[in-house]
């Protein structure tokens, strides 16, 4: 029985969405990282609001970030020890695809959630009530472009050993241009100025990675497969 | 074009032969390049109008930026040579190319600190071209540092190659990261034809371009040949090299 | 003479710069040649291993 790329999709996109809600605590800790991150900032560096709202951007997306790079662990890591990725690879389907369909499953689990609680850790920071949406779309696309990105590097770290640090030093170059964007965006949004031009690269980036990162993805996990 | 040339590129024993016989006659000529550019860099060229005698480094920090991105590019194209025909040949010369690149782009953002201070007023600025360069450096650390982590050779040269691949995209940002945003940074000076600065400053940069280009084929030629003697291991062409 | 070493002044930045500079290719060269050394000489012990 040949299963159409739609259900192939499906099926994994399910599965991970079971496994993970089986371990619900698991989903949770991205999120404390993030606000425990956020924290820290305004405990170090100053009180006073206005500063703090000048510094909200930065503070808001090396805590996504930072937090991103803890999830990105998770992404490939498992199913790579229990053989599920080697049977994605040996199933015939596309490798690239079902890497994307993960990709964005965990994303749905992770950068989503970091991204609609922003408002959470932006509100404390000063960040005003018209721009918490904008700030959250920015993360949300943001963090989508990571996921992509970050995928590449679980992939090529998938045989070394520590991968994990490595992972993050591998993303982080990769991570910047998000990163300079998205915290323009975010700029943009609190100062009530052009937000467009910096979404608009967002995007860009989100849909470079989109038709590229999987691709990648899929040879660093063979690769590490061999 | 004759096939049988690029072949012989494919044998570690012939390259190492290759390399062994030109490291001597680059490494000379490096120096003897460098000798004389900086004469004319340092004693003959006039001050500048506007940065007097500061902007000299100018001859140490624009071949080493040049550098860090050439040799970044080799190492990606090697790997990619690699990755496509298997040679492990340049698997080994892009293994080569990574210690060299990281240290001209420690170079590069060192004398642009040294130069910014006095023209800028600040060691660092957070600027495209500057940030992007200190990216390329993350990324080197990040090509060896994945090397240094995966245990099997064949794995660890596919894997970095494939990191190499992906970070070109890097480099267009470095170059264009002037032009395309509001850089504190200088924009590219045109050095021929309608030039920006006169020939008595330009023929000892492009010298010093052609020393570190020079100096850059000595070096990676010596690190080549240790990479193929480790990855050889105990093939039979090492016995005849080693007497 | 002093004044080729001041450079106009400039001379805490310029000479720092061209010693950073002219020191990493010196040093890359040293470290390379170190590198090639040290794998002449593993290669010459594996080598011996066998025989």
């Amino acid at each position: 029985m040949r299963t159409g790329s739609l259900g192939v999709a499906q099926l994994v996109i399910a599965r991970d969405l079971r496994l993970a809600f089986r371990k619900p605590s698991q989903l949770l800790q991205p999120l404390m990282f993030f606000m425990i991150v956020a924290t820290l900032f305004p405990l170090t560096l100053t009180p006073e609001m206005s500063r703090l709202r000048d510094a909200a951007p930065g503070v808001l997306w090396i805590g996504a970030l930072l937090s991103s790079l803890l999830a990105l662990e998770s992404l490939f890591r498992e199913d790579a020890q229990d053989g599920t990725l080697e049977q994605f690879a040996l199933s015939g389907q596309s490798l690239t695809w079902m890497l994307f369909a993960k990709t964005c499953t965990h994303w749905l689990l992770t950068g989503l959630p970091l991204a609609l609680s922003t408002p959470i850790v932006a509100v404390p920071l000063g960040v005003p009530t018209e721009a918490l949406w904008s700030v959250v779309a920015s993360v949300a696309l943001g963090s989508f472009a990571l996921s992509l990105i970050g995928a590449i590097s679980a992939g090529l770290t998938l045989g070394a050993r520590r991968g994990g640090v490595l992972l993050s030093l591998l993303t982080l170059p990769l991570a910047v241009p998000i990163l300079v964007f998205g915290a323009d965006a975010t700029h943009q949004a609190i100062i009530g100025g052009a937000i467009g031009p910096p979404l608009r690269m967002l995007g860009a980036i989100a849909v470079l990675g989109v038709t590229l990162a999987p691709l990648a993805a899929a040879a660093a996990v063979r690769i590490g497969l061999e | 074009m004759s096939w049988a040339w690029f072949h012989r590129f494919a044998s570690p024993p012939w390259v190492y032969g290759f390399a062994t016989r030109w490291t001597p006659w680059f490494g000379g000529a490096a120096l003897l390049v460098m000798l004389w550019a900086l004469y004319g860099g340092l004693i003959l060229a006039p001050p500048d109008y506007q940065q007097k005698d500061a902007f000299r480094i100018v001859y140490i920090h624009a071949p080493s930026a040049t550098l860090s991105m050439a040799v970044y590019a080799t190492m990606a194209l090697a790997a990619a040579v690699g990755l496509i025909w298997r040679m492990k040949v340049a698997h080994a010369v892009a293994a080569a190319c990574a210690p060299i690149g990281a240290w001209f782009t420690v170079a590069t953002l060192g004398t642009g600190m040294l130069w910014g201070k006095p023209m800028w007023g600040a060691y660092w600025v957070w600027d495209p071209r500057l940030t992007s360069e200190l990216v390329l450096l993350f990324l080197y650390f990040g090509y060896m540092g994945l090397r240094a982590g995966i245990e099997d050779p064949q794995k660890a040269d596919k894997a970095s190659a494939m990191l190499a691949i992906v970070g070109v995209v890097n480099l267009p940002i470095i170059h264009y990261s002037v032009t395309w945003w509001n850089s504190l940074h200088q924009k590219p000076t045109r050095l021929l034809g309608e030039a920006d600065m006169v020939w008595a400053m330009v023929w000892p940069l492009l010298l010093m371009f052609l020393a570190f280009f020079l100096f850059f084929a000595a070096v990676v030629l010596i690190r080549l040949r240790a990479e193929l003697l480790r990855r050889e291991r105990s093939a039979s062409w090492i016995r005849e090299v080693l007497k | 003479m002093s004044e080729f070493l001041s450079m106009g002044g400039y001379g805490k930045y310029l000479w720092p710069s061209f010693v950073l500079g002219i020191g990493i290719v010196a040093l890359n060269f040293w470290m390379a040649l170190g590198s090639l050394s040290k794998a002449k000489q593993e290669a010459r012990r594996r080598l011996e291993m066998l025989s």
